[in-house]
């Protein structure tokens, strides 16, 4: 079976498994929610303000809410020990891993997308003149995101405290995709809207890197 | 064993930090706008020089365990890793110290500083991850995947923190650009820092080694305390046939 | 001069660093040779 249509395979079943119940993307949504609120707490969202620190609290949520919501991607296999079932099947192990990266990155870009709105009137800005661009900045940084933190959410299914672990590994590694995430929706969000080239090749650079590193060496993560 | 193959190296680096201490404390010319506590300098970056050095061992040692399974190369990339993270911690440590006088606050986002906090965090990190697996192989295992992907990270993480300073300046740790006069004195200094990560390096292998025989034995002594008991339990059953 | 003092905190405290990091590696390498020492008796008087 070749490894496009192994990965498909494990993706509808992750995508079936999340729609049975949406626990997950629900909890994730309010989660985000939640933060967005919190962070207006500590500071007054008024507009000259909101405008320079909303991208950046918008990130700084997502990526919270996705080092928890990775968890699960291999914690839930644990149950009944369906990875190694996963396993003995003909496939590439590859196919494993790209299946859940590709669950994963649909189901937190989902959570995204549900909250731009609530983002857009909570702060005030104007989102539907840049947003396409705004959903490839999206769509890139996510991908960086739930690449990573699949790979280490399989690392962290092997240690013990994996709930604390996996944000721990998660934030440091994070921190360019936060960084030039958060840079360029400020840029999109700003006035005059602009998208910052240099953002975005690190955005690309992340992600290519990161798929590729994963495609080499994250299959000994699935060894028994 | 040890101590004579050892002293040679060992007075070697000795040597060569008392030559780069003194140089950077008295040859060094003294500069223009900073005066005396640009002399930090020396050791500031080459540290972070160095820290890179240990890291990228740590990179290799975990490619190398990925392909051949030795447990040796997990050894090297723990020892790697520990003593990296006290490189940068000697970076964190020295950056506020200099920036204390010269500017007036104890930190200040700078890009090198900051994007060496972060490392800092990401191998520390790293360490306790190490800490959390209890079976050896499983552990060489993840870690060496999460080293290759943190050494990936560095030049990511650089290069965005330093693109996002230049987006928004701040004070700079560190001063501007080098006199031709202190570069000998700075690849002086660089010399010993990595003469003394290759010792460090080489103290904390052996430590894990040691560790790997101390396991091992230990299991032979049950096994031949087993075997005895087991042969006792033969020779009883013996003479209670008899 | 109180950049001095800066100056002599910064060398100390890298220098610190690595010696106590020897230290503490050295004194369980130690440790863990006496050990080996003691576990090659008992394997010696347990082969007979």
């Amino acid at each position: 079976m070749s490894l496009a249509r192994a990965a498909a395979i494990i993706l509808s079943k992750e995508l079936r498994a999340e729609f049975r119940t949406r626990e997950l993307l629900n909890t994730t949504v309010v989660f985000v929610v939640m933060v967005i609120v919190l962070f207006s707490f500590t500071f007054d969202p008024s507009s000259a303000e909101s405008r320079r620190f909303g991208p950046g609290l918008l990130w700084l949520a997502f990526l919270f809410a996705g080092s928890l919501m990775l968890h699960p991607s291999f914690a839930r296999e644990q149950a009944n020990d369906t990875l190694s079932a996963l396993r003995m099947a003909p496939i590439e192990p590859f196919a494993i891993l790209a299946g859940k990266v590709l669950a994963n990155f649909l189901f937190l870009l989902l959570a995204e997308l549900l909250l731009l709105p609530l983002f857009a009137v909570l702060y005030n800005v104007h989102v539907v003149p840049v947003l396409g661009r705004l959903l490839l900045v999206f769509v890139l940084g996510t991908l960086g995101l739930t690449t990573v933190g699949t790979v280490f959410s399989a690392v962290a299914a092997q240690a013990r405290m994996r709930e604390l672990l996996l944000p721990l590994l998660l934030l440091p590694a994070l921190a360019p995709v936060l960084i030039a995430s958060a840079e360029t929706t400020a840029g999109l969000l700003g006035d005059p809207p602009r998208l910052d080239p240099n953002w975005l090749a690190i955005l690309v650079a992340f992600d290519v890197v990161f798929l590729t590193a994963a495609w080499l060496f994250g299959e000994y993560l699935l060894e028994e | 064993m040890s101590a004579r193959t050892h002293s040679v190296p060992t007075f070697g680096v000795a040597a060569l930090v008392a030559l780069a201490g003194y140089s950077a404390l008295f040859l060094a010319p003294t500069e223009r706008t900073m005066g005396l506590i640009q002399r930090i300098f020396y050791f500031h970056v080459p540290s972070a020089w160095t820290g890179f050095v240990a890291f990228f061992i740590v990179c290799v040692a975990s490619v190398a365990y990925l392909l051949k399974r030795a447990p040796k190369w997990d050894w090297l990339a723990v020892s790697a890793a520990e003593v990296g993270v006290a490189y940068f911690t000697a970076v964190l440590v020295t950056g506020p110290i200099w920036a204390k006088p010269v500017w007036g606050i104890w930190w200040t986002w700078d890009a090198r500083l900051t994007s060496t906090f972060v490392l800092w965090l990401l191998y520390v990190s790293y360490l306790l991850l190490r800490t959390l697996v209890s079976d050896s192989e499983r552990r060489a295992m993840v870690s060496a995947v999460f080293g290759i992907f943190a050494f990936l990270d560095v030049p990511l993480v650089y290069l965005s923190i330093w693109f996002w300073r230049t987006q928004h300046p701040q004070p700079v740790i560190g001063g501007g650009g080098l006199d031709p006069r202190m570069w000998p004195v700075f690849l002086v200094c660089w010399a010993a820092l990595l003469g003394v990560m290759v010792l460090l390096l080489r103290q904390r292998y052996l430590l894990e080694a040691l560790r790997h025989q101390v396991q091992e034995m230990a299991m032979e002594a049950q096994m031949g305390d087993q075997s005895e008991s087991f042969e006792n339990k033969q020779v009883v059953r013996a003479k209670g046939a008899q | 001069m109180k950049n001095l003092e800066s100056l002599m905190a910064a060398y100390l405290f890298v220098w610190a660093i690595f010696f106590v990091y020897q230290l503490t590696v050295g004194r369980r390498v130690a440790r863990l040779q006496a050990e080996i020492e003691r576990l090659k008796e008992t394997l010696g008087q347990g082969s007979r």
